[in-house]
């Protein structure tokens, strides 16, 4: 029983420590420190050797920041840089399978901030893993989430790097272009991609001119008419196959002109879908295929 | 004169598929546009077939169950369907019409599992295991459904549950005329069961007496029935609440008697299922709505007050 209450304000004096050092901000032993985006101070006693990314976007980041050696679990759709697939697959992190991720011994897993990750979050803190929770949907949010990796992994140099030119990417304005083109990732119900979205900003830094950009959620279901009346010049479509999309020789989807004319973009989803330090990338890809395509 | 009635809603609600959309096409433009042509027309005609059948076949069922909560996806159809579009998907089966072939096995195979479990007890089809097999049915296939999407690696099988809640973005002539071949069988099965199965409304053993072959009336109308909602669900996914509720309003408006329950149901279920897409199309245009949502919001208080008049009276 007393041995409970000497521990109990042990712990109760490191919190308040740690709080304390949170706040200051200047105690020189603590180790990196970040806020994350649930809004959580997250601090490590050195940075992070055992890591497990549980998002192939932090995956790429932490192999671009020079952190890739410190990977100790990914996921099933981590798959770039090649290298990464040399790192032990703990599933598809959808949601993450909490004994898969602890049994690698992690000090830091990077997590996806969504509902159910959240949940898998806390869990894994109770097992005494340090977690922490990023939003990354956007290209507006590669460039904080990479200055707060270099933090936490010591390399904040090369983090700090990363960010300026990721976040230099995201603020440049769109380029008007005479093209137009609408993202369909679903044809039955027709499901676009809207503004708001990290597709929708690649295209403006191409040049391009999503015609759905009027629609303030990244995506949503419109009807074949509406794409026919917005008449875009191409269809671009996510694909990894190369192949044109199942229904492009379906009668009522031929009323749109675009498909009529077989006018798609076939856009490798390992690039364009998700954003990634290879987005400055995408968007010269994205770019060379417009100019290509007469 | 309700006969004068139903037609005049079915034309103008036709009409105002026509006319109606989030394209802004002028009245002049209209009979020459390829979107009404191919895109306007026949998405509504088969908004109507398909409200038809689901009508039809779901009053059928209530009948043939004699439960007024019997629905045509009830017995086990969309969990089939939903398993065998995403099992199209998880294999990647080619070419633009294995997702709807595909759903359209699944149901017909739930239908016979169904069936036969319906038939354990001898050689009656027994509707109280009809419904119980159709839920456990269902439940099983729902359950292999989810192992598949949660273990395959496939993107795009999320989408399978986008098309599976059901809609008419992929009508097209070619399904039009699919339904147009197809449906009038089973409906004329059914309408030709019309006496019987009000006979069959007194109870199986005062049916039998009164000269109706009932061990036979079940089978066909169960067969007939699900074949058309399977139908239904290969062309247009899992559209609830059109089967449940128009039965009802139409017992409520015009009896109880097959004869005029059958044909009115068709009318008024296409009215339904038209009026609703329209609205799921242009109401929040340039998005669109799922069609299973409009339906609900237009039928519940429709239903709801014949509901309160009836039970006042």
């Amino acid at each position: 029983m007393r041995r409970w209450t000497v521990r109990a304000h042990l712990a109760g004096l490191v919190a308040l420590a740690a709080a304390t050092c949170a706040r200051g901000e200047r105690a020189p032993a603590a180790g990196p420190a970040v806020t994350d985006d649930a809004g959580r101070r997250v601090t490590l006693a050195a940075p992070a050797r055992r890591v497990v990314s549980l998002l192939p976007s932090f995956t790429e980041i932490l192999f671009a920041i020079g952190a890739g050696d410190r990977l100790v679990g990914r996921t099933t759709w981590c798959d770039y840089p090649p290298t990464a697939l040399a790192v032990p697959s703990v599933g598809d992190g959808m949601p993450p399978n909490v004994e898969a991720v602890a049994a690698r011994r992690p000090d830091l897993v990077v997590v996806y901030r969504s509902g159910p990750n959240v949940t898998a979050a806390q869990q894994l803190e109770r097992l005494g893993v340090q977690t922490v929770l990023f939003d990354l949907n956007r290209l507006e949010e590669l460039g904080s989430v990479a200055r707060r990796l270099g933090v936490l992994t010591g390399r904040t140099a090369a983090g700090d790097s990363l960010a300026r030119a990721m976040d230099s990417l995201a603020s440049q304005p769109p380029i008007p272009g005479p093209r137009s083109l609408a993202f369909i990732v679903w044809d039955n119900p027709p499901i676009v991609i809207g503004a708001g979205s990290f597709l929708d900003r690649l295209a403006g830094l191409a040049g391009a001119r999503n015609v759905f950009h009027d629609i303030a959620t990244p995506s949503a279901q419109v009807s074949i008419e509406t794409i026919a009346a917005r008449n875009p010049d191409f269809i671009a479509v996510l694909s990894d196959t190369g192949a044109p999309p199942r229904y492009a020789d379906r009668p009522e989807w031929r009323v749109v002109p675009a498909v009529r004319q077989r006018r798609f973009l076939l856009l490798p989803g390992r690039l364009f879908g998700r954003p990634s330090p290879r987005s400055p990338e995408a968007v010269r890809e994205l770019r060379r295929r417009l100019a290509s395509t007469p | 004169m309700k006969y004068l009635v139903l037609a005049g809603a079915a034309l103008a609600t036709l009409a105002a598929a026509l006319l109606l959309g989030p394209a802004d096409l002028p009245l002049s433009d209209v009979p020459g546009s390829a979107i009404v042509w191919q895109l306007r027309l026949p998405r509504a005609l088969l908004a109507f077939l398909v409200g038809g059948a689901l009508g039809v076949a779901g009053t059928s069922l209530q009948a043939l169950v004699r439960n007024p909560l019997a629905d045509p996806f009830l017995l086990g159809l969309s969990g089939g369907a939903g398993l065998g579009a995403v099992a199209a998907i998880a294999l990647h089966l080619p070419g633009p019409w294995a997702l709807p072939l595909a759903a359209f096995v699944g149901a017909v195979g739930a239908m016979a599992l169904v069936y036969r479990l319906g038939l354990v007890g001898g050689a009656e089809l027994d509707p109280r295991i009809l419904l119980l097999g159709g839920v456990a049915v269902g439940a099983l296939a729902g359950a292999i459904t989810t192992a598949i999407v949660s273990l395959a690696e496939a993107t795009e099988l999320r989408n399978a549950f986008l098309w599976l809640w059901g809609g008419f973005s992929g009508a097209s002539w070619t399904t039009v005329l699919v339904m147009l071949a197809y449906a009038p069988l089973p409906l004329g099965v059914l309408v030709a069961a019309a006496r019987p199965l009000d006979l069959l409304a007194l109870g199986e053993e005062p049916a039998q007496y009164l000269g109706a072959d009932v061990r036979r009336l079940k089978r066909v109308v169960y067969l007939a029935a699900s074949l058309l909602t399977a139908a239904a669900v290969a062309v247009a996914g899992v559209i609830g609440f059109v089967g449940l509720v128009v039965p009802h309003v139409c017992r409520l408006l015009w009896g109880r008697l097959h004869r005029t329950l059958l044909p009115t149901a068709f009318l008024t279920g296409g009215v339904l299922l038209t009026a609703a897409d329209t609205l799921a199309r242009t109401v929040v245009a340039p998005r669109e709505l799922p069609v299973g949502i409009v339906t609900a919001l237009l039928g519940v208080p429709v239903f709801a007050f014949l509901l309160r008049r009836w039970t006042v009276s």
